[in-house]
């Protein structure tokens, strides 16, 4: 087949491998694929300082959001309330195991890491500290791109408040704004985050790390 | 249209980064990352999750997934008659969100996914432009069928008043997580490029049948080494 092409000078769509020029594209501009419709490549404004602050932001709110209540219940006179932290402990102690470690992870775990994860990234870009292992540590962070499910979470915590208001009286915390702020923060945070400019970045900073196909 | 492929190039799938192919699995020259042209063994895998999640997906629905004490008397309920529940109630809405939600999602992506495998292995009636779109929905749909769970999570929570009233997750629970995240590891071992490949295929074999009927007989003789070329 024919070898001679120079890689560098191309992109591929991810879902149908349709192959173009690279476009040059300013900020804000992205280039779509014409048989498939889906994003080729997007440069997004001020990727780097959005972040940054967004992530910043998300690990500030990161604490109340898991440790103050969420919501409480009173029936017949009693109260009790729960916090995502809470949550976990008691579906430990009843022997839940299975669904503690599930939203151990997926509500807790994963967004928590890649928060961290995404403002690691952005704080070396924007202070200039580029090192090789980021390539790696980069290259990790993508495979959580699925399982951040605090979105669903959210949907589940609002549709547990429809069951309970029914028959208890059902009182709203801290807790639950401080999650939603968590909530748009993580989203924002991994929604600004430019990958292809990124992997650009790293690729010119690190020609050596890189370069051991074409020597 | 010129694919990656053609020319003997490889995207990788977590840098996107192009690479010329010299090897299977070829390493990334910039994240330094092993990958495959295309998903390796992307059909079998898609159809092994798939079927297993079908299979969780019986005792998931059979045994309770949520059980009340009222006073010390327990009384269970399954997925189906929570929902029977909610219409009682009349809170509708929130019977539409948990049916599509904990029923009609995971059912719709392990159909889906099943019909995908089937046109993208056969390749009959195959339009990958549409193809492809439903992948993605079913893609985007996945983790939203982990909405039961986190209710029955903050329900066993949140009412814990001792002796009066307290919830207790059933067995299917289990069952149900199985069933979601064998769908997701599903639908993300599902390469869509495989559908366009196949329709790309199928085209040039067509061009190749359509010139006359006497070249036709002297083609089908030689299409299975022409296919197995490529």
């Amino acid at each position: 087949m024919n070898s001679k092409i120079n890689p560098t000078f191309f992109v591929a769509c991810q879902q149908c491998d349709a192959l173009y020029d690279k476009p040059q594209l300013k900020q804000g501009q992205l280039a779509k694929c014409n048989r498939c419709g889906s994003t080729l490549i997007e440069r997004k404004v001020d990727s780097i300082e959005r972040s940054f602050n967004w992530s910043l932001a998300g690990l500030m709110l990161m604490l109340p959001a898991i440790l103050l209540p969420i919501m409480g219940v009173t029936l017949a006179g009693q109260f009790h309330q729960a916090s995502l932290f809470d949550c976990i402990l008691v579906l430990i102690d009843r022997g839940f195991f299975m669904i503690a470690s599930l939203v151990f992870l997926f509500a807790i775990a994963v967004p928590i890491v890649r928060l961290a994860g995404a403002l690691y990234i952005s704080y070396s870009f924007k202070f200039h500290k580029l090192k090789p292992s980021l390539l790696n540590f980069f290259r990790a962070y993508h495979y959580l791109d699925n399982w951040a499910m605090l979105n669903v979470f959210m949907l589940g915590i609002v549709v547990s408040m429809y069951k309970l208001i029914d028959d208890t009286e059902l009182s709203i915390n801290l807790g639950l704004f401080a999650f939603v702020f968590w909530l748009i923060c993580s989203t924002m945070s991994a929604a600004a985050l430019d990958q292809d400019y990124i992997w650009d970045k790293l690729e010119r900073a690190f020609p050596r790390n890189c370069a051991n196909e074409h020597s | 249209m010129n694919t990656a492929k053609s020319k003997g190039l490889a995207l990788c799938p977590k840098c996107h980064k192009l690479n010329s192919l010299q090897a299977e699995p070829q390493q990334c020259s910039r994240c330094h990352g092993m990958f495959y042209q295309r998903k390796h063994n992307s059909l079998q895998y898609t159809l092994a999750w798939n079927v297993a999640a079908l299979i969780a997906f019986i005792p998931a629905n059979l045994y309770p997934i949520m059980i009340v004490y009222q006073l010390g008397i327990p009384s269970d309920a399954t997925i189906l008659s929570g929902i029977g529940e909610f219409i009682d109630h009349g809170l509708y809405p929130i019977a539409i969100i948990i049916f599509t939600a904990s029923i009609i999602v995971p059912l719709i992506k392990i159909i889906g996914l099943f019909v995908l495998v089937y046109k993208a292995h056969t390749g009959i009636r195959l339009k990958p432009n549409k193809h492809s779109k439903i992948y993605h929905i079913l893609e985007f749909l996945g983790p939203w069928s982990m909405l039961d769970v986190f209710v029955v999570a903050l329900m066993v929570t949140v009412v814990e008043l001792g002796f009066v009233t307290s919830v207790a997750a059933g067995p299917a629970i289990n069952y149900f997580t199985i069933t979601v995240i064998f769908t997701m590891f599903a639908a993300n071992s599902f390469d869509p490029r495989l559908l366009w490949d196949k329709k790309a295929d199928k085209k040039t074999i067509e061009q190749a049948l359509l010139p006359s009927d006497k070249l036709l007989e002297n083609l089908l003789g030689t299409l299975p080494e022409e296919k197995g070329q490529k």
